[in-house]
């Protein structure tokens, strides 16, 4: 991680401010992706957790329109990456260019020195140029012939992408998909919301009226206001147990990266800010479990053939874990009475 | 099917194993032979039926029809050929009767009578029939262990004291053999067992799976063993206190009898014995001891006298002081002690005693006393060897003050004992004798008189007897007869004048074997005869002619009415000591009571009520069982009121001084916010609990906020009980995991909330349960069982691992 080296005059946000600020965005991409708040609010906290997004769907469901909406609304720089076939790895990170005049190699930056980079069909790039997302992504920085360029912040990567069984797809590697906080799917709307898609877009796209409601200094201090919310000894534990669970499982071949420890605590850092709290419950961890957990395991044969899926597993896990110092040992769910936790 | 005749031929094995122990009960044999020829014809029968596949109402019908034909064949009635008639049928009736008969007449072990070993065998073959069906039939052989036991009961019931063991283990190990049979032939039909080296393996090598049902079964039978001796009231306490009310004394059902002793039959075998055998000794302070007693019958109908069930508390209740109940206060009494001890020839349930112990020491067993009846007696006790010392009040009563005793009145339950069967005979002959008395005394006392030699009476042991009421007629036709005929006849006699009578058991004084020591045999088995008198309670008139009896004794109130009337103040020493005539017309008497006025009037207690221990002892049981069924509700209470204590909100605690600034204010925070999460875990706590009452499931990985919702939603919580679960939640949630707890919230009250809402919503059994046995409770102590009895077995087997460090079969395997 590196440390923001912010000039501008920072602090964390009040309450108020806070919940203004979210609000705000919250509301100008509901302009364009209409009945998917839960969604929107998932996309603002990833950011607000200085997180990467995988959006995940099948064509058609507005994958692109929320990366886009979210990046129009912030005030900052944005690059939007069609990640095609041919893609090479120097046009995501950038190349040294040799200068005529200056006789000297010129660093030409790739499409990852932006505060919001939008890449799009991510997995219809090969493998090779996937990868060459893996440092900016988790160090902020690029390096090419031996320079190493530092990356604005914040910085975030929206990546869309077909489900692998879609043609035409290479699936994302495990370092990779490890580097995404979260990854959502989006999922059709009700028919209610559709019909306002149909009115609203009829016309003309509103992703074309969308004005930016905040900037990436306003992101900044939310990021830093998010980071001070309080977690408790019992919600890390719970953290913890979690992720340790999915290493754990029987059904599960590789489990969840300490990495991802972190990153669901300070999404849920960034949830509980989002409504208002200032400090984490259980209830942020369950409700994160699956979106930041899920695309990171790999079930082991078995279960592929049993068609179980990873949100499925880890979900079942959340619903089989106890809470770290649960007042209440006793399990009465199915009628018959068993200790689930020692330590009362 | 051939699983099924082997089994068949198993339960018929296991049903005569089962009957061994009925080898205590006959001298011989014949009964083995008898019954194990019916069962093996039952057995042909179904093993013929079962090889030709008959459906099972054809097998039980053709083993049914086996037994009747063998019965047939071993108690003909002499007409049938082969088959039974009618004839048989009647016959068989008559065995039975006989063997009612039999039992009365017969001591264990019991010669080969017919009536007893019709019964015997028919016993065998049904339970032979009963387990080979259970067994063969309905495949449940565990179940028939419960007919096979009926047989075992038999010698139980008439053995009072112990039943050998032996016979019982035979008995047990024929069940066990049916247990396996059965088991072995379950696991055979799942085919072949499989080792996985290729080797056969045989039906009997055992499982190794089978190593737990081992375990238990031995831990079972440890258990089975070692339990009623860990529990010594098993025979002794409540349970035999309460049933000792029913018909606990008698010998058991045996074949057939109503369960009574029949005390006349044991008196005439004593008596009619060839040989003479000591009973028992008896030491006393007493110079001129009466008769001692042990039994009571006061039930006249057409079959005479009989006994009845004596009733009454535990000898360790005390006795009761016949000085202090007004029914007896009127007789003088003198204290004696008295030292009796049995041989090993008198085997019976209830002691001979002197009338009116008030002290009994150094029995052993578990005794009770009959305070009407005067008679000690015990379920399963018996005298048998026994040493105990009596100390007992001796009354003495004089003719002058019984004459002044008035008649009962008709409506007194005592006029219970002149209940007798209508007889114009005795009727007229006592209105004859009685016309003109005009107290009961004289009444009774020419009752008394008239079963003198002048009137024709005479001794006799010849006479047969069961002590019907016709015989007691005929008695007083024939004129012969010996004590059981004298103090039947006079007690009816007696009754017919409408004074209460009833016969009582025991021996007479015994011979005196120096330092005021008798020695007791079966001659001096004896039966006489009580009458009541108000105020003095029962006086004993002992018809029998005093020369005729051994060791007999007369009284100032009832002399000898074979003697001139001067000689009957004078003693001569204590009784004859034969049936020879050298003790003369006169025997004992007991001149040193005959001048003592007995109108000193003792305190008049209240009347003791003899069923009040019973009582209390049954409600006290209630009480205690209810006691314990409140135990888990008053714990919730509290646990309730510890929480809801904690949950009221204190006043904040005053800041110390004002010196302290920072600090102090810092310490004051601290312990405030602790206090409000002590709070709100309190009264969370409380609300999972309740949950747990109201049988809303609890689930450990659900946080506060899910848990609350889920109770609005699954209770139906609406309204205030709703906020009050939500405000519960967040409460908690917030102690648990923000940096500053929710203060200053009315927790108290919304935990009331809430239990009213659920119990609202809950059914009427569900809120019964949560108050009067709250399940929270019961769970968190099972829990707690569980996790100690873990904690034990993980304890257990960690030093059986340090144990077996030091096996020394691990050092062979070392040498190896």
């Amino acid at each position: 991680m590196t440390t923001p080296t912010w000039g501008e005059p920072s602090g964390p946000l009040t309450s108020a401010e806070f919940r203004a600020a979210t609000q705000a965005i919250m509301a100008n991409i509901e302009q364009v992706i209409e009945g998917k708040s839960a969604t929107v609010r998932l996309a603002l906290a990833v950011l607000i957790a200085e997180g990467h997004l995988l959006i995940e769907d099948v064509p058609g469901v507005g994958k692109t329109k929320l990366a886009k909406a979210l990046a129009r609304s912030i005030d900052c720089s944005v690059r939007r990456i069609q990640f095609t076939p041919d893609l090479l790895p120097s046009d995501v990170t950038g190349v040294s260019v040799y200068n005529q005049e200056t006789r000297d190699f010129e660093f030409k930056p790739g499409a990852v020195f932006a505060n919001l980079v939008v890449g799009d069909e991510i997995n219809r790039a090969s493998p090779k140029t996937q990868s060459a997302l893996l440092e900016c992504m988790e160090e902020r920085q690029v390096t090419v012939d031996g320079t190493t360029y530092e990356l604005q912040a914040p910085f975030m990567v929206v990546a869309t992408q077909n489900p692998i069984e879609m043609e035409g797809t290479y699936p994302l590697p495990e370092a990779q998909r490890d580097r995404f906080t979260a990854r959502i799917a989006m999922g059709y709307p009700d028919p209610r919301a559709e019909l306002a898609m149909l009115s609203g877009h009829g016309d003309h796209d509103p992703l074309n009226d969308l004005r930016a409601v905040a900037d990436a200094a306003l992101v900044r201090r939310l990021i830093e206001t998010a980071r001070a919310v309080h977690a408790a000894d019992a919600v890390q534990q719970y953290a913890i147990a979690l992720v340790t669970a999915t290493r754990e499982a029987p059904e599960i071949r590789l489990g969840a990266s300490p990495r991802s420890t972190l990153q669901l605590l300070r999404t849920a850092k960034a949830v509980a800010a989002l409504e208002g709290r200032d400090y984490v419950l259980p209830d942020d961890l369950q409700a994160l479990a699956v979106p930041v957990l899920a695309h990171r395991i790999i079930p082991t044969a078995d279960a592929q053939l049993n068609r179980r899926t990873t949100d499925a597993i880890v979900s079942e896990i959340v619903h089989r874990l106890p809470l770290p110092h649960a007042r209440n040992p006793y399990d009465t769910r199915d009628g018959r009475a068993s200790y689930e936790s020692r330590g009362r | 099917m051939t699983g099924r005749r082997r089994l068949g031929l198993v339960a018929a094995a296991a049903t005569l194993l089962a009957a061994a122990p009925l080898s205590s009960i006959f001298k011989d044999w014949t009964w083995l032979m008898q019954c194990l020829l019916t069962v093996l014809l039952i057995q042909g029968a179904a093993v013929a039926t079962r090889t030709f596949r008959f459906p099972t109402w054809a097998q039980t019908a053709s083993m049914v029809a086996a037994f009747v034909l063998s019965l047939t064949w071993l108690f003909p009635s002499g007409g049938e050929f082969f088959i039974p008639q009618p004839d048989t049928f009647g016959h068989w009736m008559d065995l039975i009767h006989q063997a009612g008969e039999d039992t009365r007449s017969y001591g264990v072990p019991v010669p080969d009578r017919d009536g007893l070993l019709f019964v015997t065998v028919l016993g065998v073959g049904v339970v032979a029939i009963a387990v080979d069906l259970l067994t063969a039939v309905f495949r449940r052989p565990a179940l028939a262990g419960l007919p096979m036991l009926a047989i075992y009961s038999i010698p139980v019931a008439i053995y009072l004291d112990s039943v050998p063991p032996v016979p019982f283990m035979i008995g047990a190990v024929g069940y066990l053999w049916l247990l396996v049979a059965d088991n072995v032939d379950r696991v055979r039909r799942f085919g072949r067992r499989f080792t996985g080296d290729g080797r056969d393996v045989d039906v009997w090598e055992p499982s190794p799976l089978a190593a737990a049902g081992r375990r238990i079964g031995l831990v079972g039978v440890l258990a089975a063993v070692l339990l009623p001796l860990a529990v010594p009231t098993v025979s002794g306490g409540l349970l035999s206190r309460i049933t000792q009310s029913g018909p606990g004394i008698g010998n058991g059902p045996g074949t057939g009898n109503g369960g009574r002793i029949n005390l006349f039959a044991s008196l005439s075998g004593q008596l009619n014995h060839s040989q003479t055998v000591k009973l028992l000794q008896v030491t006393t302070d007493e110079p001129e001891p009466f008769y001692l007693r042990f039994g009571v019958a006061e039930v006249l109908t057409e079959n005479g006298f009989a006994h009845d069930t004596p009733k009454g508390d535990s000898l360790s209740k005390g006795l009761p002081d016949p000085r202090q109940v007004a029914a007896t206060s009127a007789a003088r009494y003198a204290q004696y002690h008295a030292q009796v001890q049995v041989t090993d020839r008198l085997q019976q349930n209830m002691a001979p005693l002197y009338s009116y112990p008030v002290g009994v020491g150094d029995l052993n067993g578990n005794w009770a006393y009959d305070p009407s009846q005067q008679v000690l007696f015990s379920g399963r006790a018996t005298t048998k060897e026994q040493k105990y010392d009596v100390t007992y009040l001796r009354p003495t009563f004089n003719a002058a003050a019984l004459r002044q005793s008035d008649s009962l009145d008709p409506g007194d339950p005592l006029m219970a004992f002149t209940a007798r069967p209508p007889d114009a005979t005795v009727e007229q002959k006592v209105a004859a004798l009685i016309a003109g008395k005009d107290n009961d005394y004289d009444k009774v006392r020419a009752i008394y008189d008239f079963f003198s030699q002048e009137n024709g009476f005479k001794y006799s042991l010849s006479v047969p007897s069961t002590g019907k009421a016709s015989e007691i007629a005929e008695f007083l036709n024939n004129k012969a007869g010996y004590c059981q005929q004298y103090a039947a006849a006079m007690a009816w006699m007696v009754r017919a004048a409408d004074i209460p009578a009833r016969v009582v058991f025991g021996f007479t004084r015994g011979k005196p074997i120096g330092n005021g020591t008798y020695e007791i045999t079966n001659r001096n088995a004896h039966a006489w005869t009580e009458v009541y008198f108000q105020g003095f309670g029962w006086v004993p008139f002992d018809a029998t002619p005093s020369a005729s009896v051994t060791g007999s004794a007369r009284s100032a109130w009832a002399p000898d009415v074979d003697r001139p009337a001067p000689a009957a103040s004078t003693s001569t020493g204590p009784g004859a000591t034969g049936v020879d005539s050298s003790a003369g017309p006169g025997a004992a008497e007991r001149p040193n009571r005959a001048e003592i006025e007995g109108n000193q009037t003792g305190a008049a207690g209240p009347i003791a009520d003899e069923t009040s221990w019973t009582g209390l002892w049954i409600a006290g049981g209630v009480a205690l069982i209810i006691a314990l069924l409140l135990v888990p509700a008053l714990r919730r209470i509290l646990v309730r009121r510890r929480r809801h204590a904690a949950t009221v909100p204190a006043p904040a605690p005053a800041v110390l001084s004002a010196e302290g600034g920072e600090g102090i204010t810092d310490i004051t925070v601290t312990s405030e916010t602790g206090r409000a999460r002590a709070d709100a875990h309190a009264a969370w706590d409380e609300l999972i609990d309740s949950m747990i009452d109201y049988q809303v499931p609890v689930d450990p990985t659900e946080t506060p906020r899910i848990t609350a919702q889920r109770l609005i939603r699954e209770s139906s919580l609406t309204g205030d009980p709703a906020e009050a679960a939500t405000l519960l939640g967040t409460a908690e949630e917030r102690a648990r995991y923000a940096r500053l707890p929710l203060q200053g919230a009315e927790l108290a009250v919304a935990l009331s909330r809430v239990r009213s809402g659920m119990a609202e919503a809950a059914p009427t059994g569900t809120r019964l349960r949560a108050t009067l046995l709250p399940p929270s409770v019961l769970l968190s102590w099972r829990l707690g069982v569980a996790e100690w009895s873990t904690r034990a077995a993980e304890r257990m087997s960690s030093l059986g691992e340090s144990l077996s460090r030091f096996n020394p079969r691990r050092l062979l395997n070392r040498a190896r």
